[in-house]
């Protein structure tokens, strides 16, 4: 439910609109109290569940969106990023950069290796009407 | 939305080949990025140093695209310097291990002083 704490953004699902939500974003993080520290990691992980959600969720589909809902509460900054694909099969693995220099692995993972070391919080949802979420949180104090 | 292609100037530092990167480092930068540094190779240099900037936007993309001029750097043994990084961005590169096999300088003096004097 939208209420004075919450913003939502709807998005084409096409990479570099990431960068309107991490504009947003920052100016609400920092209206809220937050270093400008936690706010760099803010945008880092928001943006990485963005890009996310448009090349691997929905999957270069022309007509597909994503949905960004930003929110405080209490002292969390929770933020959900949704998009209309199905989630992980299997968590990525953390990317190790030995072996992706040594052509044995793809550079991949690096998106989901930052939000969860950038946020208190990062949790892989199904919703009931068929969308994948990213829901990361944040504490003002954290 | 897209993305302006990055403007790379490279300089040439006695030993040392200067990237200069200009713009958001993104999967956008790789036709860029990779053009300059088949540039740079051309003179076979042994160190070379990355300059980006401090308010650039680089995300997990960019990143990709810095680990695969890496992986060529590492091939063609050559020592990489970085400069010009936010705070937030040393933290990052730190985090994924960039670090392991590049060196992140704080000013353009310190990197080409204790660059020049690596063998």
């Amino acid at each position: 439910m939208l209420d004075d704490q919450t913003v939502e953004l709807n998005l084409p699902s096409k990479l570099g609109y990431e960068r309107i939500v991490i504009g947003g974003l920052a100016a609400f993080a920092k209206s809220v109290g937050f270093s400008s520290s936690r706010i760099e990691d803010l945008k880092t992980s928001v943006a990485e569940a963005c890009i996310n959600a448009m090349q691997h969720g929905n999957k270069g589909k022309p007509d597909a969106r994503v949905l960004v809902a930003i929110r405080f509460q209490g002292n969390t900054l929770l933020i959900s990023v949704f998009d209309e694909g199905d989630g992980f099969k299997a968590e990525p693995k953390d990317p190790d950069i030995e072996r992706i220099l040594e052509n044995l692995d793809p550079p991949v993972g690096f998106g989901v290796f930052l939000m969860k070391r950038l946020m208190d919080k990062v949790e892989f949802n199904r919703t009931s009407n068929h969308q994948h979420e990213v829901r990361m949180t944040m504490k003002l104090t954290g | 939305m897209n993305q302006r292609p990055n403007e790379i100037k490279i300089e040439s530092h006695g030993d040392i080949i200067l990237l200069d990167i200009r713009g958001d480092v993104t999967a956008f930068s790789e036709p860029s990025l990779n053009s300059a540094y088949n540039s740079a190779k051309e003179s076979n240099p042994k160190k070379i140093l990355l300059r980006f900037e401090e308010a650039a936007y680089i995300n997990s993309g960019g990143i990709a695209v810095l680990i695969q001029v890496l992986a060529q750097t590492r091939r063609n043994n050559q020592k990489i310097g970085i400069i010009g990084l936010s705070d937030h961005f040393k933290k990052v590169f730190k985090m994924v291990g960039i670090t392991r096999f590049a060196t992140i300088y704080p000013t353009l003096q310190d990197a080409l002083s204790a660059m020049a004097a690596l063998a």
